[in-house]
């Protein structure tokens, strides 16, 4: 297997630290931000229809 | 003669609800309409009394007839006062243009709520259930949700609070 191949660590590690730092990234910038905003209307919404019920 | 016969036209009822008057405005008219009234029927009681004298017979029945001379001579040189209503006149007119005044502001204050209460009409109408609504329209409808969103975004806080308790959570960690 040549991911335990010593000689393909220094390769491994570089691109690991990259895909995890873009991952990061992508997500807490363009992912989980639509998220929250859709927790917080779903949540707006659910109060709006329980005091349209009352 | 014709300012009588204008102000016995007056609907008093009529002016305030086609005018939609409040507050202030239909206070003083309701004033000025009850001073109306009254001057009104204080005028038709006086015109109703005698104005003409028997001075023949409190001369026949009363022995002192120069009292009765005195009293006739007096009646007869007697003049009615004469007063100077303008300084009224001015008074009323401009009572009248801050009434016209009052009025016009309550009338462009009536118009504002009225079209602000059919756009919450058309609104209303118009709505959709909530089940049919995106995401981007409660944004829009609400700003304080992109608000709150990029607070929390900027805390590094990504769970909304509240949202659990009402919604549940389906992590098994």
């Amino acid at each position: 297997m040549p991911q335990l191949v010593p000689f393909y660590f220094v390769n491994e590690i570089t691109f690991t630290f990259v895909i995890i730092t873009l991952m990061v990234y992508i997500l807490s910038k363009y992912i989980l931000p639509r998220f929250v905003r859709l927790f917080l209307s779903r949540t707006f919404i659910s109060k709006l229809s329980d005091i349209s019920k009352k | 003669m014709a300012a009588r016969n204008a102000a016995l036209k007056v609907d008093w009822a009529k002016i305030t609800t086609s005018l939609g008057l409040r507050g202030q405005t239909a206070a003083s008219l309701q004033a000025f309409k009850k001073r109306n009234d009254d001057a009104r029927r204080k005028l038709q009681q006086l015109s109703e009394l005698p104005t003409t004298v028997d001075f023949a017979a409190y001369r026949s029945t009363l022995k002192n007839q120069a009292i009765v001379n005195e009293i006739e001579k007096r009646f007869t040189s007697f003049k009615p006062a004469t007063y100077d209503v303008n300084r009224q006149l001015k008074a009323i007119e401009a009572f009248e243009v801050e009434a016209i005044k009052n009025a016009e502001a309550t009338k462009t204050k009536v118009d504002l709520e009225l079209k602000d209460l059919e756009k919450t009409l058309t609104n209303i109408e118009t709505a959709r259930p909530f089940d049919e609504l995106t995401v981007d329209e409660v944004a829009a409808a609400e700003p304080s949700i992109d608000e709150k969103t990029s607070k929390l975004v900027s805390k590094g806080r990504w769970s909304v609070p509240g949202y659990k308790e009402r919604f549940g959570d389906l992590s098994v960690l």
